[in-house]
């Protein structure tokens, strides 16, 4: 087990510094001067204010150098300054990040209620009506940008029935009642673009299941269709799908930039556009860090989980390694 | 269905009834009806035009990112795939990291660095599908290096360019429509979605994501207008990826008949 730990652990670092270097490099390399952008193109600078903004901001230095301090202060928890406002961009990220915890929580949950529903259903009878119908929905449901589902319950819940709101945000210190009002769309939204890649995973890890002897067993026995589904298949084929779930968690954190966008929710997501539309570098960089780092920690800890609650997972993994 | 999306959309000078660019040609906000099909949008632009001439930007800049994506993608496929090693370690760590930054964020990263244009908008996105289309290339590579035709191939003094070229590369050309296609669809997906947060294609151009950008303002006015950019979006993905799944199909089962 020790083992495994390390060599995941050394992967995910591995995984990490490489995405993390990609990103840096993305911003000096490509053409776009964040001094230039800060000033604007209105007024006229002469090449020495410009050459003084730039040691200032430290840009002047080569870039290993620039990397090293930056990756240095990063460790000990400082992202640098935002160039437009004098916040710190660690404040910034902190500040933002309980939205957006709390947004994919929500989303976690939503897609996990809808797929233990779909799942199940669909694989009582594998190939009919029902499956079907569930696999035509999965295939239109990873075929539809998550903003456009944002969309249309916007349009029903918002606009037709009136009965949801739409936009804004209230802390949940404040008012907890108009806090979950405002989080209903946007979850259900992250939820339904999450559940059909756990409903897919789900159906085959059940189907899987089903064929395995212990099923023959408790048929057998006499037991119950729906007992034989939630006392048997459903609790083994949970552990595989508990892989996905990681990744899915992963993948909710960086889907939730557009959602928060849509909904005007001030979570990190919105805080990547914001800088984006003012060229807020030091801004778009510390949250990249963040949220790359944030996947990368999830999966691996889900992994862990699953070696945790499966040992035959585990083996099979370090012997894959090994081979 | 494909064929039919691309075709109106690239030959949208020739359909669209009206001049998406007619600022005040009827009343804005109106319902679908007989001039305008579509309804129009909040200038008085004709919606069905405007999704037309928006259809043929989102298409030009999908096909121009698949065919990127393609390109670096193979390259890097085959590299890794064809040498293996510690370059195939070093390049398929570097795939999996890119996989890890989440394609928005680093589309954002980028777009914010070179700003938003009809050129850098299929770089980017082309860039994002790569990693993708590398691992597939890779794995696609080397299960047909290990079949008995290449041996037979290397027996008779193949050189390694001419095995790839004339041998490996026409049987993974199948494989690589596949992913064509499904890249297709995910890079509609990603433009339309940068344009939607407004950091992809600027007006007065207007792709279909920036055509829902601006419905969405104008929800509360009309709902025709976010609607119909957002059912054109969702209809060319879905057949983007129903084309992939069908080439998938006929693949496995003619595999299956060779192995019996």
């Amino acid at each position: 087990m020790l083992r495994y730990l390390v060599r995941r652990a050394i992967s995910s670092v591995a995984v990490l510094v490489i995405s993390v270097l990609l990103v840096f490099l993305a911003i000096r390399i490509l053409p776009g001067d964040p001094v230039l952008a800060k000033l604007g193109a209105a007024t006229e600078v002469t090449p020495e204010a410009l050459a003084l903004m730039r040691k200032e901001a430290g840009l002047d230095r080569p870039l290993l150098s620039q990397l090293l301090s930056w990756v240095a202060n990063a460790l000990q928890g400082d992202l640098g300054t935002s160039y437009f406002s004098q916040f710190k961009v660690t404040e910034l990220v902190v500040n933002r990040l309980p939205v957006t915890f709390e947004l994919t929580f929500f989303i976690i949950l939503f897609a996990a209620i809808f797929s233990l529903i779909l799942a199940p259903l669909s694989v009582r009878k594998p190939g009919g009506a029902l499956d079907r119908a569930i696999g035509y929905f999965t295939s239109i449901g990873l075929s539809i940008p998550g903003f456009v589902i944002g969309i249309v319950l916007i349009l029903v819940f918002s606009l037709k029935f009136q009965i949801l709101p739409s936009r804004g945000f209230t802390p949940l210190t404040e008012s907890v009642k108009e806090n979950l009002q405002l989080m209903i769309l946007p979850s259900i939204t992250g939820g339904l673009t999450a559940t059909p890649y756990l409903v897919r995973y789900l159906r085959a890890s059940m189907l899987e299941i089903k064929q395995s002897p212990f099923i023959r067993t408790a048929e057998g026995k006499g037991l119950s269709g729906s007992r034989i589904m939630f006392r048997h298949i459903l609790p083994n084929s949970l552990v595989p799908a508990l892989t996905m779930l990681g990744l899915i968690v992963g993948y909710t954190l960086s889907g939730v930039v557009v959602i928060e966008y849509m909904f005007g929710l001030p979570g990190i997501g919105s805080l990547a556009i914001e800088s984006a539309f003012k060229r807020d570098y030091a801004v778009i960089q510390g949250v990249a860090l963040t949220i790359i780092t944030l996947f990368i920690v999830t999966t691996f800890l889900f992994d862990l989980l699953c070696g945790l609650v499966d040992p035959r997972l585990r083996m099979n993994k370090e012997e894959k390694l090994e081979a | 269905m494909v064929l039919a999306i691309v075709t109106i959309c690239l030959f949208c000078p020739w359909i669209a009834p009206r001049d998406p660019y007619e600022i005040g040609a009827s009343e804005p906000f109106l319902g679908p009806n007989k001039t305008n099909w579509f309804g129009t949008d909040d200038l008085g632009r004709d919606l069905l035009s405007r999704i037309l001439y928006g259809g043929r930007i989102t298409i030009l800049v999908a096909i121009a990112a698949t065919v990127i994506a393609l390109i670096i993608g193979t390259a890097w496929g085959l590299a890794a795939g064809v040498r293996r090693g510690w370059l195939d370690e070093a390049l398929m760590r570097t795939a999996d990291a890119t996989m890890a930054i989440p394609q928005i964020l680093f589309g954002l990263v980028c777009i914010s660095a070179v700003g938003a244009s009809v050129i850098s908008l299929p770089i980017v996105v082309g860039f994002l599908l790569s990693p993708t289309t590398a691992r597939m290339a890779r794995s696609a590579v080397v299960t047909e290096l290990s079949s008995q035709y290449v041996v037979a191939a290397q027996a008779s003094g193949f050189t390694r360019t001419r095995l790839i070229w004339s041998e490996v590369m026409p049987n993974i050309a199948p494989q690589l429509l596949v992913q064509l296609s499904i890249n297709a669809a995910a890079a509609v997906m990603l433009e339309a979605t940068l344009s939607f947060i407004g950091l992809g294609i600027q007006p007065p151009n207007a792709s279909w994501g920036t055509l829902m950008l601006q419905g969405y303002a104008k929800i509360w006015n009309t709902y025709w207008f976010v609607a119909f950019p957002a059912l054109a979006v969702t209809i060319t993905i879905l057949a983007f990826n129903a084309y992939g799944e069908r080439i998938r199909k006929n693949l496995d089962s003619r595999k299956s008949t060779v192995n019996e």
